[in-house]
């Protein structure tokens, strides 16, 4: 044990601003999660999986969707595939219920907030470590689709670029939608299985009922309590696609007004959690 | 305020430089103003300023604050380096400093090869070096010490005292211990303040709140006590015998009186010195007639 | 005086793990502290004491009785275990009753028995508050009522005081104290050395599973040749007594860090102590202080421990 501090009078040492501190959290975050086999693994396989389906939807378009016109509406297709739901669930179970859960389970946000970055610094880092692996599944296969397709001169470059474009923005929101709801579980307990779980349910807990019951009692409103419908509402209009029992303005303010719940919920739990132990 | 108990309460402190002692019973509001210093929390009423900022800025106050937790606060899958380059770099501090600054502080800890290892495979010691180490890593100008010996073994605390001694001791960097292990903060810190029901009860240098009664001894005797007690009232000294050694008003010329008497009655002197009181005596005491006044 | 407990040659492995190797002590009536550093055998030592685990060689006997399977011993004694989590849904007397009960006893002599328990570690205030409201001072005074309240013969407390503040930590040691000026018997632990010295001069000390120290704090520490007595007097002429004290056979090194300071190293401190008032008083030298900065569990630790 050496008996002198590393330097005798205190330097000035410049410290960087808040985009390098928040650019620490979100770049060391994001190497622990790709060190992971399972997020690796669960990657590649959907973003295959999705892009496999798509490209054979596309090529065999006519076997498999008799009556498609060959335009944007094609594209919907792809969209609405339910792997992408599947896979995006399981990436933010994977990654996203032990973002907050593990650090009020070690206590490790005591150090975070002890350093110079407020609770939305850390919520905004989360959200940055998060969102770009989810939208790994939400974005990318979709953005491929278009372009692979125009790349075998299947489709124009306008409509495929306007397919990529809508695909940004669609999986921009889906994202988001679970960004933010992922974090919020993640936030209100300390065991990740549990957020792990919250996600599955919200996922398939309110789709399949809502699925099931709206057809049972027949009142499509009820659809408006699955995510996944409400995304495929506003899919539907976006690409043009025909079909739809709810209406795409009411299904995009509620994914809206979700995500901001869940972000403020998650926020103000941040702030209640007591960080200097008595 | 919290609900209904003022958790601090018109608390007006000034600290000084140096090394300060931080000591309360619980829920005296010790771990409240900890909170405010670095930022957490904001006062209902009043301001405060912390090296020369308003704590309503928080970010700026904790960029000069390095805080030891007193829980477990550790992240189990990184490696010692690794967790405290990462501090370093939330701190602001760019990639290169913080690793130098990162391998820098943990020798000064005396965290040898098992900073590579994951934090998880670690002992009690070497946790709580990572955590004065990542408390460290930005070399702030505050350092705040919540419990720092908790769970150590002697030669652990011995340790952890003697860095904690350092850095307080060091110029330039402040030190504010918070612990009830008194006798450990009387040996570290040169000023204290003691917080009781949200307020602040007594503050001020070590020295002058312990200094008793400059003009008493205490002597240590083995023998009888009783009797020595005595003998030295024999001679017109004001004398006690209590379980803490024999007292006796200083008086020119009562040591040799002292020595005079050991040898006659056969009798050891072990300790002969100042009455000094131990915080733990004047903290007790004085909680006490606080805790009675308040109740009034 | 048969001895509270006894440990001859005991050893206990975990695997390859080492838990007490070839662990000999004794420890006598009144209270006696348990000290070692992390991993020495403590938790180990106490395990066994209290019959929870069965030691792989040796013999380990709590008076005079073997502790493994012997629900009758385990009556006559208290345990504190380290551990702070209590059932938090409890209050406080619900807890200890609950716990007198699994001992055996009628529902309303837990009851009283509970109460009284809990007067005596000052924890009346609070008896009816659930303990995840306890701060740690309050919780380990609620784990020594429950180690008191069916009467034992003798307390074996692994860190009675860790956590706790400083009100809290005098009720303890004091609780600790009448418990046994009353005639019971202590084996606690800590690490906090100072702690122990209030309260008793006994001491274990226990090192890598084996006790290399065990006794009188001071006889353990005259008993340290290696390392001489130091003393330190302030008098006016350090080196005239330094001179009349030279003729001492047993000093070792006589130094003056400064004009008004002697510091004396003796090997036998015993005859340092009973030799000097009368070097002092013959030879009417002024002395205005004198202390003996490592005569102390903290030193003997050091010295022997490292």
């Amino acid at each position: 044990m050496s008996i002198s501090l590393p330097t005798y009078t205190r330097r000035e040492m410049p410290l960087l601003g808040r985009r390098h501190r928040l650019r620490a959290i979100i770049v060391t975050g994001l190497r622990r999660e790709f060190k992971r086999p399972a997020v690796i693994v669960s990657t590649l396989l959907g973003v295959a999986l999705i892009v496999i389906i798509s490209t054979a939807i596309l090529l065999f378009a006519g076997l498999f969707l008799p009556g498609q016109a060959l335009d944007l509406s094609f594209f919907f297709v792809p969209a609405s595939n339910q792997t992408v739901l599947f896979f995006i669930t399981l990436m933010a179970s994977l990654v996203g219920s032990a973002l907050i859960a593990d650090d009020l389970n070690s206590m490790a946000l005591t150090l975070y907030l002890s350093r110079p970055i407020t609770h939305a610094d850390y919520l905004v880092a989360k959200a940055a470590i998060l969102a770009p692996l989810i939208s790994l599944i939400a974005v990318l296969p979709l953005v491929l689709t278009p372009f692979v397709a125009a790349l075998l001169g299947l489709f124009s470059w306008t409509i495929a670029l306007q397919a990529i474009g809508l695909a940004v923005l669609l999986g921009s929101l889906f994202t988001a939608f679970y960004t933010s709801v992922t974090l919020l579980l993640s936030s209100l307990t300390h065991r990740k299985s549990y957020a792990a779980a919250g996600i599955f349910a919200v996922t398939f807990g309110l789709t399949i009922p809502a699925e099931i019951l709206s057809i049972s009692i027949n009142n499509p409103a009820l659809l408006y309590a699955s995510p996944w419908e409400d995304y495929l509402a506003v899919a539907r209009a976006a690409f043009g696609a025909p079909g739809g029992q709810i209406d795409w303005p009411w299904a995009l303010v509620i994914l809206l007004a979700a995500t901001l719940v869940a972000a403020s919920l998650t926020y103000l739990r941040m702030k209640a959690v007591e960080v200097v132990a008595g | 305020m919290f609900g209904e108990v003022r958790a601090v309460d018109d608390l007006s402190v000034a600290i000084p430089e140096g090394a300060i002692g931080l000591v309360g019973p619980n829920g005296a509001g010790k771990t409240t103003f900890l909170r405010l210093l670095l930022g957490l929390v904001r006062p209902t009423t009043g301001t405060a300023k912390v090296l020369g900022h308003d704590i309503a800025e928080g970010v700026p106050v904790r960029e000069r604050i390095g805080y030891m937790p007193e829980h477990d606060c550790l992240i189990p899958d990184m490696t010692g380096v690794g967790l405290v380059t990462f501090m370093g770099r939330v701190s602001g501090l760019d990639a290169d400093t913080a690793i130098s600054r990162a391998h820098d502080v943990l020798q000064f800890v005396g965290v040898e090869e098992e900073r590579y290892r994951k934090i998880a495979e670690y002992s009690t010691g070497m946790k709580q070096k990572i955590k004065l180490a990542q408390a460290m890593v930005h070399d702030p100008q505050l350092y705040i010490f919540d419990e720092p010996t908790t769970g150590l073994d002697p030669r652990g605390r011995t340790e952890m005292l003697d860095l904690v001694r350092v850095i307080a001791n060091s110029p330039g960097r402040n030190v504010v211990l918070s612990s009830h292990l008194l006798p450990d903060v009387e040996t570290i810190c040169k000023y204290i303040v003691i917080l009781d029901g949200g307020h602040q009860i007594a503050a001020g240098e070590l020295r002058q709140l312990l200094s008793g009664s400059a003009d008493r001894l205490r002597i240590d005797v083995r023998g009888d006590r009783e009797a020595f007690a005595q003998r030295l009232r024999e001679t017109g000294l004001e004398a006690e015998a209590t379980p803490t050694g024999v007292h006796v008003a200083r008086k020119p010329g009562v040591e040799g009186v002292i020595f005079g008497i050991a040898k006659a009655l056969g009798a050891e002197v072990r300790y002969m010195g100042r009455e000094i009181r131990s915080l733990e005596e004047f903290f007790l005491e004085l909680v006490e007639r606080n805790e009675a006044a308040v109740s009034v | 005086m048969t001895a509270v407990a006894e440990a001859a040659g005991v050893s206990k492995w975990y695997g390859e793990v080492l838990g007490l190797n070839a662990f000999t002590a004794s420890f006598g009536t009144g209270i006696t502290g348990l000290v070692g550093p992390n991993g020495a055998g403590k938790s180990t030592l106490f395990k066994l004491l209290i019959g929870q685990l069965h030691a792989n060689q040796g013999t380990l006997r709590l008076f005079g009785e073997n502790p493994w399977n012997n629900v009758p011993l385990m009556r006559r004694l208290g345990y504190c275990p380290e551990h702070n989590q209590l059932y938090g849904w409890l209050t406080g007397q619900r807890f200890v009753e609950a716990l007198l009960r699994l001992d055996g006893m009628s529902t309303k002599k837990a009851s009283t028995a509970a109460t009284a328990a809990l007067k005596v570690v000052g924890l009346s205030g609070a008896a009816h508050r659930p303990t995840r409201t306890y701060s740690r001072g309050m919780r380990q005074r609620a784990k020594l009522a429950q180690a008191l309240a069916h009467d034992p013969d003798v307390l074996i407390l692994d860190e009675p005081l860790s956590g706790a503040d400083p009100m809290a930590r005098v009720q303890i040691l004091r609780t600790i104290s009448e418990f046994a000026k009353d005639g019971g018997h202590v084996i606690m632990s800590t690490h906090v050395l100072y702690e122990v010295e209030r309260i008793t001069q006994n001491i274990v000390l226990i090192h890598n599973g084996k006790a290399i120290a065990s006794g009188d704090i001071h006889a353990i520490r005259a008993l340290i040749d290696e390392h001489p007595h130091a003393v330190r007097i302030e008098t006016s002429h350090p080196r005239q007594l330094a001179q009349a004290l030279a003729r001492m056979d047993h000093v070792v090194s006589l130094e003056v860090p400064s004009e008004d300071t002697l510091l004396i190293r003796t090997r036998k401190p015993d005859a340092f102590y009973k030799e000097l008032p009368g070097i002092v008083a013959d030879t009417r030298l002024d002395v205005r202080a004198l202390e003996s900065p490592d005569d102390s569990l903290e030193a003997v630790f050091r010295y022997l421990v490292g």
